[in-house]
C-alpha cells in the first residue's frame, strides 16, 4: 500500500476528526508517568515518549473486569452481563513493539477454537495507529524477538516520524481506509521516503541489545532439570512487576465478591510469581518456590509459547528490566541460557 | 567509595575462604546505568563482583529468611534495624549472620533523575566523590548526589550500622537533628477532605501488583491477609475501596516493625508514595510507645506488650 | 453495596462488644429497661483484643455508618491483658484513620463494664446521635466500579 505522509502541524486536527467517530485512547502524561488514556481533544495526545508505563493491554485485558453481577430478588437469581459498547475505537500512538504484542495477545483471546468475548469485543473494533521509534532505548531489544522500531506487525497504520512529518504506512485495509477518508493525509515526496529510511536505519542500528532467541528455545528444550534454575531466581523478589507490565503477560484469575443478597464475578491480573498461582485445594504446590516459579516463566514465555503458537511471548520492550527492584535483566538471562 | 568495594571483598574473601560462611549477599553492577543488583556468592573465586557504590539501595535482609546456612551479609544502618527486627521474631538467628556493616551516606533514586532529565535516557553514570556524571544521548552533566536521594534517606537518622560483626570503613556523621516527620506534619495541617482527596488520589495509581509488600523484608505471612478468601477480607480487584483497605492495613500490620528503609517504596511501579503511611505510624509509636524498630534486641515490640498507662484519651 | 437513602436515612452502627464485660453491660442495659436507639447491631466477640483493624474497616467498606468497640476497663479483662494489648492496636489505627481524613466520630472505642447498663444506653445515644450528624458514610464505602 501506498505510503503518505502528515504534517505534524495537522495531526492535532486529524486526531480531533478521530474522536468525532471513535473513542481515542492515546499517550498522556499523568502522575509522572505516561498511560494510555481516552483523549477527549487532539491536543491531550503526547507524541514524544519513550514509552507508556503500563502496556496498552490494559485496554483489552484491564486489571479488573467485571464478568457479570447477580442478585438475589424476589424472582429469584438474576444475573446480568455487561453491556458491550458499541463504539470503535482506536488506539493512537501505540509502539511497534506493543502493537506486537496485541497479535500474541491474539492467540490466547482471539483464536480459532476460542473467543474471548470481553477481549475480542474491544478488540475487533480497534484500529491501531502506532509511532515508530526514531530513539529505542537501551533497554529495548524488539529485535532479537523478530520485531524492530518500525515492524508494521499488529497495526493498521504506522507513522514515522521526520522531523516536521510522519510519513504514514498503510498496513491493512482498515489502515488504508482511514487515510484516504482524511484530508490531513497528503502524497509523500521521494525527499521525504528517503529521510525515512535514513531515519529508520539510524534506529535499528541503536538497538544494541542482541539476544539469539530462537537458539534459547532449543536450550530450553533440553534445561528442565538444569541446576541453573537453582541460583536464577535467588535475587528475584516474586514482586511480579514484570508480569503486570509485560506487554504479553496475561494470566488472570477469576473471583467472586459476594455480599449476601448478590455480588459480582471479576477476572483480575494475576501473576505466576505469586506461590498462591498454583497452590492447590490440597495445599500441594507444584511450584512451591521462587526456583519452580521462574523457571516457568522464563519456559513459559521463551519454550512452551513456542512451542504452542510459534513466537516467544515477549516483545523486548524493556518495561521489566527498567521496572525490576533488583534489575534482574532477562537479556542477561537469556544469555546465560545460550552459554548453558 | 573504591576503597569500601575492595574492603568488601576482602572481607567476603576471608570469609569464605576460612569456611565462616556458606554465603555472602551483597551487590554486583547492575546491567544499566545507576543499578546494582544484589548477588549471592559462594566460592572466593567470585568476590570481584561485589562492589559498593550509591546504587546500592535493596534491603538484602529480605533475602534472609528460610535458610539454614551461615550468611554473610553486606548491610547499610536500615538494613541492620531490619535485620534486629527478624532477629527479634525469631525469624533468623543471630549466630547465623556475619554482618558486615557499611555505614551509607544515602542511595540515589533514579526516578528523581529521570523526573530531572525529564525522561530523556542515560545511558552513562559515573559515581565521583562531588557527584554524578549523567551522559545521554546530547548532553553530559554533573548533579550532585545529595539532591537525588531517596526520600526514606533524607530523613535517615541511623546511617551507620547498628550491630554488625565487621564495619567496613568509619563512621559518617548522623543526621540527627532533621525533622523527619516534616511530610507527615505537612500533610496533617491539611483538612480532613483535603487529606482524603490526597490520600485516594495517590491510592488510585495502585495496580495491586503487591511489590510492596514481596519487597518488604518484614512481609512474611504464609497466608497475607489480601490472598484470604475464607474470609475473602477485600476484593483483588482495583476498587479504590479494597485498595485503600489494603494499603491501610497493610501500613497498619508494620507498626513497630517498619524500619523506614524504603524498600516498598522503591519497588512501586506506579510511584505510589507508600511511605505516607508508614512514616505517620512509626510517628506515632514512637510518641505514643516511645518505640523504635529495630534500634536494639532488647525492647519488646510495642504491639506485643502494654503498659499498664498507656494513652487512652480516645476511648471513651 | 449500599442503597443511599436521603429521606428517612438511618444510621446504621456495628457494635462489637466483649462477652464479659460490655456485651453483658448491654445485657443490663435492656434488664433494667433502660432506653436506646435501635440503630446499633451487636456482635459478640470474647475480648476487644479480637478486633483486628480489618473487622472495623471491613464494616465501613459494607455500609456501615459508624463502629464502635468496646471492652472491659483496663485491669478487667477477663484474659487479663487483652484490653491492653487492645488498647495500643486501637490507638494506632484511630490515629491513622483521621490521618487520612475519614471522619471523626465514624469509629469509636469505649470501656464499658457490665455493671453499666445505664451508661451502655447513653454511649449508645451519644454515638447515634454523633453519627448521624455526619451523614452517611461515603468514604471507605465499596462501590460498584
Amino acid at each position: 500500500m501506498k505510503e503518505k505522509k502528515i504534517a505534524k502541524s495537522e495531526l492535532t486536527s486529524f486526531l480531533d476528526s478521530l474522536i468525532s467517530e471513535y473513542k481515542v485512547f492515546a499517550p498522556v502524561k499523568r502522575d509522572g508517568f505516561v498511560a494510555f488514556q481516552e483523549i477527549h481533544s487532539g491536543s491531550e495526545a503526547l507524541l514524544d515518549y519513550a514509552n507508556s508505563k503500563k502496556p496498552p493491554k490494559e485496554i483489552f485485558l484491564p486489571q479488573s473486569e467485571v464478568l457479570f453481577t447477580y442478585r438475589l430478588g424476589g424472582e429469584g437469581l438474576g444475573i446480568e452481563e455487561p453491556s458491550f459498547e458499541d463504539e470503535p475505537m482506536v488506539i493512537f500512538g501505540i509502539r511497534p513493539c506493543d502493537a506486537r504484542s496485541l497479535v500474541i495477545l491474539d492467540n490466547i483471546f482471539n483464536s480459532q477454537e476460542y473467543k474471548d468475548v470481553y477481549y475480542t469485543n474491544k478488540r475487533e473494533k480497534t484500529l491501531v495507529i502506532a509511532i515508530g521509534c526514531n530513539q529505542p532505548s537501551s533497554t529495548c531489544f524488539c529485535a532479537s524477538l523478530g520485531g524492530g522500531p518500525f515492524s508494521p506487525e499488529g497495526s493498521d497504520l504506522i507513522l514515522i516520524d521526520i522531523d516536521e512529518e510522519y510519513v504514514v504506512q498503510p498496513v491493512t485495509d482498515k489502515g488504508e481506509r482511514l487515510v484516504k477518508k482524511h484530508s490531513q493525509f497528503r502524497e509523500v515526496k521521494p525527499r521525504g521516503l528517503s529521510s525515512m529510511r535514513k531515519v529508520t536505519q539510524k534506529a535499528e542500528a541503536l538497538i544494541k541489545s542482541k539476544v539469539e532467541t530462537g537458539e534459547v528455545k532449543k536450550k530450553l528444550d533440553r534445561m528442565f532439570d538444569d541446576p541453573f534454575w537453582d541460583w536464577l531466581h535467588e535475587k528475584c523478589l516474586g514482586c511480579a512487576v514484570c508480569t503486570y507490565l509485560c506487554p504479553t503477560c496475561h494470566c488472570f484469575d477469576i473471583a467472586d465478591e459476594a455480599t449476601d443478597r448478590g455480588g459480582r464475578r471479576v477476572r483480575i491480573w494475576d501473576t505466576c510469581a505469586f506461590p498462591l498461582f498454583t497452590l492447590e485445594a490440597s495445599g500441594v504446590n507444584p511450584r512451591p518456590t521462587n526456583k519452580e516459579r521462574m523457571r516457568q516463566r522464563v519456559m513459559h514465555k521463551f519454550k512452551h509459547f513456542v512451542d504452542n503458537y510459534n513466537v516467544a511471548a515477549c516483545v523486548g520492550c524493556g518495561r521489566c528490566i527498567k521496572e525490576c527492584p533488583v534489575n534482574l535483566d532477562i537479556r542477561a538471562v537469556l544469555n546465560s541460557i545460550l552459554n548453558r | 567509595m573504591p576503597d569500601t568495594s575492595v574492603m568488601i571483598r576482602d572481607t567476603a574473601k576471608k570469609l569464605l575462604d576460612e569456611k565462616r560462611v556458606d554465603l555472602i549477599i551483597g551487590f554486583e553492577r547492575g546491567t544499566l546505568p545507576l543499578r546494582s543488583t544484589p548477588c549471592f556468592i559462594r566460592t572466593s573465586e567470585e568476590i570481584e563482583r561485589l562492589i559498593w557504590n550509591a546504587t546500592c539501595e535493596n534491603n538484602l535482609a529480605r533475602y534472609l529468611r528460610g535458610r539454614k546456612e551461615k550468611v554473610g551479609i553486606v548491610a547499610k544502618g536500615c538494613d541492620t534495624r531490619s535485620i534486629i527486627s527478624l532477629i527479634k521474631e525469631k525469624q533468623v538467628a543471630r549466630e547465623q549472620l556475619f554482618i558486615i556493616g557499611v555505614p551509607c551516606h544515602g542511595m540515589i533514586d533514579r526516578r528523581k533523575i529521570e523526573a530531572r532529565f525529564d525522561g530523556k535516557e542515560i545511558l552513562e553514570a559515573d559515581e565521583i566523590t562531588e557527584g554524578l556524571i549523567l551522559k545521554g544521548n546530547d548532553f553530559t552533566e554533573i548533579v550532585d548526589k545529595a539532591a537525588f536521594l531517596h526520600n526514606s534517606c533524607n530523613t535517615c537518622s541511623y546511617r551507620n550500622p547498628i550491630i554488625y560483626d565487621i564495619l567496613i570503613g568509619d563512621e559518617v556523621e548522623e543526621n540527627r537533628g532533621i525533622d523527619e516527620y516534616g511530610e507527615v506534619k505537612e500533610f496533617e495541617a491539611q483538612s480532613a477532605d483535603r487529606r482524603w482527596q490526597s490520600f485516594t488520589n495517590e491510592i488510585s495509581k495502585c495496580i495491586r501488583c503487591y511489590a510492596c509488600r514481596n519487597a518488604c523484608p518484614l512481609c512474611y505471612c504464609q497466608e497475607c491477609f489480601v490472598d484470604s478468601s475464607q474470609p475473602q477480607w477485600i476484593g483483588k480487584t482495583t476498587n479504590l475501596s479494597d485498595t485503600s483497605i489494603f494499603h491501610i492495613v497493610r501500613a497498619f500490620h508494620t507498626a513497630g516493625r517498619c524500619v523506614d528503609c524504603g524498600a516498598c517504596d522503591q519497588a512501586c511501579p506506579m510511584g505510589i508514595d507508600i511511605r505516607k503511611l508508614t512514616k505517620k505510624i512509626e510517628r506515632d509509636v514512637k510518641e505514643l510507645f516511645h518505640y523504635q524498630a529495630g534500634v536494639n534486641l532488647e525492647d519488646v515490640p510495642p504491639l506485643a506488650a502494654f503498659s499498664l498507662d498507656d494513652p487512652q484519651q480516645f476511648i471513651r | 453495596m449500599q442503597d443511599e437513602k436521603v429521606d428517612g436515612w438511618e444510621p446504621k452502627i456495628i457494635a462489637f462488644l466483649c462477652n464479659w464485660c460490655s456485651y453483658a453491660g448491654a445485657d443490663l442495659a435492656g434488664v433494667g429497661r433502660f432506653q436506646y436507639p435501635p440503630n446499633t447491631r451487636i456482635i459478640r466477640v470474647p475480648c476487644s483484643s479480637r478486633i483486628s483493624p480489618l473487622l472495623i474497616l471491613k464494616s465501613l467498606q459494607r455500609g456501615a455508618d459508624g463502629v464502635l468497640v468496646s471492652g472491659c476497663h483496663p485491669g478487667d479483662c477477663h484474659y487479663l491483658s487483652g484490653n491492653y494489648v487492645a488498647r495500643r492496636k486501637f490507638a494506632i489505627l484511630n490515629n491513622l484513620l483521621e490521618y487520612l481524613g475519614i471522619e471523626k466520630g465514624r469509629v469509636h472505642f469505649a470501656w464499658v463494664s457490665a455493671a453499666e447498663g445505664k451508661r451502655f444506653a447513653e454511649l449508645i445515644t451519644e454515638i447515634t446521635e454523633e453519627v448521624r450528624a455526619l451523614g452517611p458514610a461515603k468514604e471507605l464505602v465499596k462501590k460498584p466500579d
